[in-house]
């Protein structure tokens, strides 16, 4: 067992500081629950207290720290297509938050998750992934997501308007 | 090698001169500042009649003659057409008489740069916020070696907000200070905080603040939009440095003269024990010099125009920068 608790960030106000932490945490534990509904490959969820969540550890490597190949992404692209699916959004979704595991993939750190049903947040997930890794393994994760999520089509669509929204974006490049 | 560099993109005419990539001047003229904020065409005009002057303060400084003077750098952009428009013609007209090459600078990159430069970083991740940009970026490797940016605002920069926030609540904005001048002293007022990964957006943080006006101490409201707004980006900077491993950590821009900004970031530096550091504020805040240190790189690199090749470029995103 695991236990994540939010500890206090010195540079930000104590106010401040304890609403982020205790806000995050219990909308981290009710992800928790949530994913673990949807089948997600995910720790599970075991207590809560004010700033803390007890919960299974997964073993296992960080996709960040291994070589990415991409016959990994369909999997990934899938595993966000069920959390999309039950409406959770992960908001960090990036490799440093996937453990590789035994020939599986787990999603960790739920702590910037939502529920949200909004094709915007959603679009921000796939953003964040894009970013993060090389073309060919983000051609199999959006495959892998595309073939599982139930409005695929709608966020991918929403991603080409998110990419173009950023700061001095030259509108005639894709 | 003697550059002289020229900085217009926005409210600020800058002038430096470096040699030996070591600064040795760098003078400004500034828009005088109103509660309507900048139109680009009389922001312009100020800069047209700055600009003989300025020239001439920056070589007087750095104690050379402009016949001395062996390539000239100026911002292609990003920033406001018209005032962009006014730091290319000073740098054709200059380069035509001199018969010297041009550099065409990335404002963006300029301003990460000479913070490398003065705060002798290898391979910082820089925190880059302004009144127009906030980014988060980091160099990229080889070849088309560049800024990839890995957090930005969804929406208006940083020290943007702070000014229409000033004007909405009828404080007279001097250029972003109004606010943190404000803000000590103030209590804490919940306002909606906006961060998605390595992304975060002012809008909604602006609009409620302002609303809140009715109700609230403009005291404790600037107190709570600077508190909320520096803590959003220290916490997408401090996810950026986990994820890329940084062992360096600089911030720059406008925004970069707060000192709390800086006491934030620091803190964060400190907790994972990595080196952090900032510029004096005059290399903050729009300046020529900036814009001399990279020239004088592109151009000992033989990354010089002619001057028929010159232009400006209002949207020249700092990732489409080559970095030498």
């Amino acid at each position: 067992m695991l236990l994540k608790e939010r500890t206090k960030k010195d540079y930000r106000i104590s106010e401040l500081d304890e609403s982020i932490r205790s806000s995050r945490t219990k909308t981290e534990a009710r992800i928790l629950y949530g994913v673990a509904k949807a089948g997600v490959n995910a720790p599970r969820l075991v207590a809560v207290t004010q700033f803390g969540i007890y919960m299974t550890e997964v073993e296992g490597n960080l996709l960040r720290d291994i070589a990415m190949k991409p016959s990994y992404f369909p999997g990934i692209g899938r595993q966000l297509a069920l959390m999309h699916n039950a409406n959770i959004v992960h908001g960090d979704f990036t490799p440093a938050n996937i453990i590789s595991s035994g020939g599986s993939f787990y999603i960790i750190d739920f702590g910037l998750a939502e529920f949200e049903n909004g094709e915007e947040e959603k679009a921000i997930d796939l953003l964040l992934m894009k970013r993060s890794i090389d073309r060919r393994c983000y051609q199999k994760f959006v495959a892998g997501y595309s073939k599982h999520a139930k409005d695929a089509k709608g966020v991918l669509l929403r991603l080409e308007e998110v990419e173009k929204r950023g700061r001095y974006q030259s509108r005639t490049l894709s | 090698m003697l550059v002289l560099g020229i900085e217009s993109s926005a409210h600020t005419f800058g002038v430096g001169v470096v040699g030996a990539g070591r600064v040795m001047s760098n003078e400004k003229a500034m828009f005088p500042i109103s509660d309507k904020g900048l139109i680009p065409s009389k922001v312009a005009e100020t800069h047209v009649k700055n600009a003989p002057t300025v020239v001439q303060a920056a070589l007087d400084a750095a104690g050379v003659r402009l016949s001395e003077v062996e390539g000239i750098g100026y911002t292609r952009g990003p920033g406001l057409g018209p005032c962009l428009q006014v730091g290319e013609l000073t740098a054709k007209s200059l380069a035509q008489k001199l018969a010297v090459p041009i550099a065409q600078v990335n404002h963006g990159v300029a301003h990460i740069e000479v913070t490398r430069l003065l705060t002798k970083m290898r391979d910082p991740l820089a925190l880059y916020v302004s009144g127009g940009n906030s980014q988060i970026l980091k160099a990229t490797a080889e070849p088309f070696r560049h800024y990839a940016i890995l957090g930005e605002t969804f929406d208006i920069g940083v020290g943007n907000m702070f000014d229409n926030f000033a004007r909405g609540i009828g404080l007279n904005p001097a250029w972003g200070s109004t606010v943190g001048k404000m803000a000590s002293g103030g209590n804490y007022v919940k306002l909606p905080y906006t961060v998605k990964g390595m992304d975060f957006a002012f809008t909604g943080l602006l609009t409620n603040a302002i609303k809140l006006a009715a109700t609230e101490r403009k005291e404790d409201l600037c107190y709570s939009i600077q508190e909320t707004a520096f803590s959003m980006l220290c916490e997408a900077t401090e996810r950026a440095m986990f994820l890329t491993k940084s062992t360096e950590l600089c911030v720059c821009g406008g925004v970069a003269q707060s000192r709390r900004l800086k006491e934030m970031l620091k803190s964060i530096a400190n907790e994972h024990r990595i080196k952090f550091g900032a510029c004096a504020d005059e290399y903050n805040a729009d300046n020529g010099a900036m814009i001399a240190v990279v020239a004088e790189r592109m151009l000992k690199k033989g990354m010089g125009s002619m001057v028929s090749e010159c232009g400006i470029e209002q949207r020249y995103r700092v990732d489409r920068a080559v970095i030498v």
